[in-house]
């Protein structure tokens, strides 16, 4: 997982934005998440053609957090969504 | 934040999460107690404008799309409306009376439009009794049939039912023949009026001594399987939101539209409260008079519903129904008032927590 890595949400993720927070359903497992306004906006992001380097260029414009400190963070939380099966 | 607190948020504050879509009022079945208005008429919804309908909800951020009818498959362009639905990525749920759910249909069904749930109606544990509600002979031996051929796909199947003075008797049958597919089955204790207020199906009405069995069923049944399961009441897709000021979410969270583009709060509420052809649903939303009127009728029948104290739990009272039945949303009808005594019988005395099938 670095900054070239392209991912996208799971075939059988289905997800919306509820006041900020994403209410994200896998439907395989018939699963309800219910994830934080960051991995809201992540979940947006994540469409399959913008690398994550791109989120965080994003990202950056939106919050005023420190660059590194955000790429460290983006990668984690992507590397996560991954394992868990959300984003390929 | 729990998924219970999302769903209060989307009822407080007015979020539109849920939308039920009446595709046409076609159907390869007759039942005899179908609450659609069938003389219904008007211009029909376009698939453009399903697509443009379509494309506001996602931009709303609905998440749960239940396509219904009639038959939903009936409509020409079913498969195309789901495979939009997918694609926007809604959570898709069809509900259908089986009928043609097999071959092509049901392969086609799974891999364009990959529903999440589908739906399908059981009217009886024997083909006499089926096909006597839907007044199509083969009708119950096609359904089984054709259910065996969608679970063998893959495809996640609930069973509807609702309870009827024709069908009562076989409630444990019906149950057994769910358990007997793997499947869940949610019997619904109230026949409603048709939309347009026609009493007939009331004439097939389960009796009070039915509902009774059916409840003192699911406790048995409940307590066998050491359920510890919670009333459940007031989402049209299952779905329970904790505690909220609202009856509902009726208009508040979901609407359904008819084939023609009427909106109405709830699917058995059917008081228009405006038309696709006429506003986009956008400004229906935000901008609709009768839908701040439900909202606020949504929140007195909650506060009617709490003056019963802990009965009020047992108390499936639907606005929508009551406006059918009385022309007044706020009026406790009997059905509702036997319903909650029948239930505290069951369930009650032993304060148990159990999951009433009575969603409305």
């Amino acid at each position: 997982m670095n900054e070239d890595t392209v991912l996208k949400p799971a075939p059988d993720v289905r997800f919306r934005i509820v006041d900020g927070e994403a209410v994200v359903v896998r439907q395989r497992s018939s699963e309800v998440l219910v994830m934080s306004e960051v991995a809201a906006r992540i979940l947006t992001l994540a469409d399959g053609v913008r690398p994550i380097g791109a989120w965080v260029e994003t990202l950056a414009a939106e919050y005023e957090v420190d660059r590194a400190t955000l790429e460290q963070d983006v990668l984690r939380f992507a590397a996560e969504l991954a394992a868990e099966g959300i984003l390929e | 934040m729990s998924f219970s607190e999302v769903l209060r948020k989307t009822w407080r504050d007015n979020l539109l999460f849920s939308v039920l879509v009446e595709l046409t009022y076609r159907c390869n079945l007759d039942c005899f107690f179908c609450y659609n208005a069938l003389g219904l008429r008007g211009e029909r919804m376009s698939t453009e404008q399903y697509f443009r309908f379509f494309d506001a909800l996602r931009d709303l951020e609905v998440l749960n799309l239940t396509l219904s009818g009639g038959e939903p498959l009936a409509h020409p362009d079913f498969m195309k409306l789901g495979a939009r639905a997918r694609e926007l990525g809604f959570v898709v749920r069809v509900k259908s009376n089986g009928h043609a759910l097999r071959g092509e249909m049901a392969r086609r069904l799974r891999d364009e439009v990959d529903p999440f749930l589908i739906e399908v109606s059981l009217h009886g544990s024997t083909a006499a009794t089926h096909d006597r509600q839907t007044r199509v002979p083969g009708s119950f031996e096609r359904l089984l049939a054709n259910l065996r051929e969608v679970l063998d796909l893959g495809m996640r199947v609930k069973i509807n039912s609702t309870l009827t003075r024709w069908n009562e008797d076989e409630a444990e049958g019906m149950l057994d023949l769910a358990d007997s597919l793997g499947l869940q089955i949610q019997i619904d204790p109230e026949v409603t009026p048709r939309d347009d207020g026609g009493r007939e199906p009331l004439s097939i009405a389960p009796t009070r001594e039915g509902v009774h069995r059916l409840f003192a069923l699911q406790a048995r049944r409940a307590a066998e399987a050491g359920a510890n399961l919670s009333i459940a009441h007031g989402a049209d897709d299952g779905t329970l939101p904790a505690p909220v000021e609202k009856h509902c979410g009726a208009g508040s969270a979901g609407i359904a539209v008819d084939p023609f583009g009427n909106v109405y709060p709830c699917v058995q509420w059917r008081r228009p409260v405006g038309n696709l052809h006429r506003q986009p649903i956008r400004e229906i939303w935000t901008g609709s008079a009768g839908l701040r009127e439900v909202r606020e009728i949504t929140a007195g029948a909650k506060r009617i519903v709490d003056g019963y104290g802990p009965s009020g739990s047992f108390l499936n009272f639907c606005p929508g129904s009551a406006a059918t039945r009385t022309g007044d949303p706020l009026a406790i009808y009997p059905e509702a008032v036997l319903r909650m005594e029948e239930t505290e019988k069951a369930f009650g005395a032993e304060k148990k927590k159990v999951l009433l099938p009575i969603l409305s």
